[in-house]
C-alpha cells in the first residue's frame, strides 16, 4: 500500500471550463484558433463559472504535451499576460494524457498547505495540426507524424524501438486478455466492444462539446446498413489490431480545459455554485510496458484506485459516477473491474445491459470519453472533470445522470504508462 | 558511467543477449535499467539471459511507427522470459495474415519461443521465435 497522507485543509472546485474539441481547421466552433485563444477560452469559461474575480487566483499551473504541434515551451511564461494573471506565479507541468487529472492533485497540494487560495489549472493540446513560423498558417498533421511525435513517450532507450506496436500492445493485447480471462468467446466479446461504442456515441450524441455528434445507430444508417451489427463487422469498421477494432478507439483532436480549485473559506467568498471537493487522489508512474503475463492486470492502475480511494475514506460502493481513461474502449471494462465498480468479470455484462448508460444505474463516460468526445492529450482530463463536476451540479442537460452523483470517481492515463486517480465529493 | 544502452546494443550485435540482476534482491530485469524494479537498489549485475521464454499473447497492428511501417504486417507479442520479466517485441513463425489464424493460434498459448537477433529499421534487436 503506497503513503495515503492527508490534506490540511479542504480543497474544492469551483469552476470548470471546456472548449468544444474538434478541429481549428475544420470545426466552427474552435476554427482558427491557436494554443493561445484555446487556453483562454477554456480558462475564461472556468473564472465566470466560478465567480471569481481574476485578480484573487493565486498562481496558474499549465499543461501541454505535444511542444511539436504548438511550437511552445514555457507555456506558463507566454500565457500569463494572455490570462490576465501577469507576474502571478506559473509553471508549466505534464504527465502526458492524465496532466489534468495530476494538476488537481497538484493545485489540492497548493491550496491545503495554505501557499495558495485560487490555483487555475489548465491543459491545452491541437493534434489537427501544427504551428509553423507564421503564426497565422497551421500545417495539417498526417496520422504518422503525430504518432511518430506521441510515440517519444514509450520506451525510447528499448521498448519503441523493439518493433513496438501501439495499436496491439494498448487494445489488441488487453481485449484478448480480458475475453481469456473471463472465458468469454470472441464473437460474445465483439458483441460487448459494440455495445461500449453504441454507449459512448449516444453520450457523445448529447454533448454539444463532443467531437462526435452522431450515434451508432445514425452512423451505420448513413453508410447504407440497415442492421447496425453487421456495419460493426464489417469492412467499415476493420480491426486496428484484433481483436480491437477502429470504432474501439480514441479520437486525436484540439482542445483546451480548464477548472478553479480553491480552499473551502475561500469558495464561500464568491462562488454560488455547489463546491465539488476533492477527497483523495493518487498518481503512479511506469515505464512500458505496463503490464506483463496478465494483460488486464495492472498495477499502476490497482495501486492508484486503492490509494486515491482510501485517502477519500470511500469504497467502490459509494461511486455514484465512474470516469475512466478510454483511449482504448476495453479499459471501460478493465478499470471499473479493477476499482470495484463491478465485480472482477461482470462488466462486459453490464455494458450489454446498458448499465453504463447515462440513464443506467452505474453510468460511466457521460460526455462520449475519448472516441465521442475526442482525445486533446493534455486537455481530455480536465474535459472530464468537466463533465464530473457538471453531472454532481446536476447541469448535464440531455443526458444527465437521474440523481446527481454525490462521489465521482475520475481516472486517467498518460502516455507511457502513468495512472491518475482524483476522488470528488458534492 | 558507463552507457548501458549503448553496451546492450553493442552486446546484440555481437551475438549477446544481456539482461541485469539485482546484487541486493536478486531480482532480473530485462531490458537493462539503472535501478532495481523491486528493490529500488542501483547495484545491478550484467546476466546473459537464456533466451528462452513463454509466448503469452500476441496480435498484429495496422498502426506501426513509421520505423516499423516496411515490416507490416507482423506478430508482436508478451513473452515472458524463463528470467521472469515480461519482454514485448515482434515474433517470428506465426500467421497473421487473417483472424481466424491470430485467433487459433491465440488459443494455443502459451507457446515456446525462443530469442534471436535480426536487423529492423538499422538496428539489431532482440524479436522471438516459436519453436516448432
Amino acid at each position: 500500500m503506497a503513503y495515503v497522507g492527508n490534506l490540511k485543509e479542504k480543497p474544492v472546485i469551483t469552476g470548470v471550463g471546456c472548449t468544444k474539441f474538434g478541429s481549428v481547421l475544420t470545426t466552427p466552433e474552435i476554427k482558427g484558433l491557436g494554443f493561445q485563444e484555446l487556453v483562454c477560452t477554456a480558462a475564461f469559461e472556468a473564472m465566470d463559472d466560478s465567480g471569481i474575480d481574476p485578480k484573487d487566483i493565486d498562481a496558474f499551473y499549465i499543461g501541454s504535451m505535444l511542444s511539436h504541434s504548438s511550437h511552445l515551451y514555457s507555456h506558463n511564461t507566454q500565457m500569463a499576460d494572455w490570462l490576465g494573471l501577469h507576474l502571478k506565479p506559473a509553471i508549466h507541468f505534464a504527465t502526458a494524457c492524465s496532466t489534468t487529472n495530476t494538476g488537481a492533485g497538484l493545485a489540492a497540494m497548493s491550496i491545503a498547505s495554505g501557499k495558495f487560495r485560487n490555483v487555475l489549472v489548465i491543459g491545452c493540446d491541437i493534434l489537427s495540426s501544427a504551428a509553423t513560423d507564421n503564426p497565422t498558417i497551421r500545417k495539417p498533421t498526417d496520422p504518422t507524424t503525430l504518432w511518430y511525435w506521441t510515440d517519444f513517450g514509450v520506451d525510447q532507450a528499448y521498448g519503441y524501438h523493439h518493433a513496438y506496436d501501439v495499436a496491439t500492445a494498448y487494445g489488441g493485447l488487453p481485449t484478448l486478455g480480458y475475453a481469456k480471462k473471463h472465458h468469454i468467446k470472441m464473437s460474445k466479446m465483439d458483441e460487448a466492444m459494440r455495445e461500449i461504442h453504441r454507449t459512448v456515441k449516444l453520450h457523445a450524441s448529447r454533448n454539444k462539446k463532443a467531437y462526435v455528434q452522431t450515434t451508432f445507430e445514425q452512423d451505420a444508417k448513413k453508410a447504407g446498413f440497415k442492421d447496425d451489427a453487421e456495419f460493426w463487422t464489417s469492412r467499415k469498421n476493420p480491426f486496428l489490431a484484433w481483436p480491437a477494432r477502429a470504432r474501439s478507439v480514441l479520437n486525436t483532436v484540439d482542445g483546451a480545459s480548464a477548472y478553479i480549485i480553491s480552499s473551502e473559506s475561500q469558495a464561500k467568498q464568491f462562488c454560488d455554485k455547489e463546491p465539488i471537493s476533492i477527497e483523495g487522489f493518487h498518481w503512479s508512474a511506469s515505464n512500458y510496458p505496463w503490464y506483463g503475463k496478465d494483460p488486464t492486470d495492472w498495477a499502476i492502475d490497482n495501486t492508484t484506485f486503492e490509494t486515491a480511494m482510501k485517502m477519500a475514506g470511500i469504497t467502490a460502493k459509494d461511486i455514484d459516477y465512474l470516469s475512466v481513461h478510454d483511449c482504448m474502449q476495453i479499459y471501460h471494462l478493465i478499470e471499473s473491474e479493477i476499482c470495484g465498480y463491478f465485480k472482477k468479470g461482470e462488466a462486459w455484462k453490464a455494458v450489454m445491459e446498458g448499465r453504463t448508460r447515462y440513464d443506467g444505474d452505474k453510468p460511466m463516460n457521460t460526455s462520449g470519453g475519448k472516441h465521442g468526445k475526442g482525445h486533446a492529450f493534455s486537455a481530455s482530463a480536465g474535459a472530464d472533470f468537466y463533465e464530473a463536476v457538471k453531472q454532481m451540479r446536476g447541469e448535464a442537460k440531455g443526458r444527465q445522470i437521474k440523481d446527481a452523483p454525490e462521489v465521482s470517481v475520475v481516472h486517467n492515463h498518460g502516455y507511457g504508462m502513468h495512472s491518475a486517480v482524483t476522488v470528488l465529493k458534492r | 558511467m558507463e552507457s548501458m544502452v549503448t553496451r546492450f546494443y553493442k552486446a546484440v550485435s555481437n551475438g549477446k543477449i544481456y539482461g541485469v540482476k539485482c546484487r541486493k534482491c536478486g531480482h532480473f530485469t530485462f531490458p537493462p535499467k539503472a535501478g532495481c524494479m523491486k528493490c529500488g537498489a542501483h547495484d545491478m549485475e550484467w546476466k546473459l539471459i537464456s533466451g528462452e521464454g513463454k509466448l503469452q499473447f500476441f496480435s498484429s497492428g495496422n498502426l506501426p511507427p513509421m520505423k516499423f511501417a516496411k515490416y507490416h504486417p507482423y506478430a508482436y507479442g508478451a513473452v515472458e522470459l524463463k528470467e521472469g520479466p515480461c519482454f514485448f517485441t515482434c515474433i517470428e513463425g506465426l500467421d497473421v495474415s487473417n483472424v481466424e489464424a491470430l485467433e487459433a493460434q491465440n488459443a494455443k498459448m502459451p507457446m515456446k519461443v525462443k530469442a534471436k537477433i535480426k536487423r529492423m529499421a538499422d538496428l539489431d534487436i532482440v524479436i522471438f521465435k516459436v519453436e516448432k
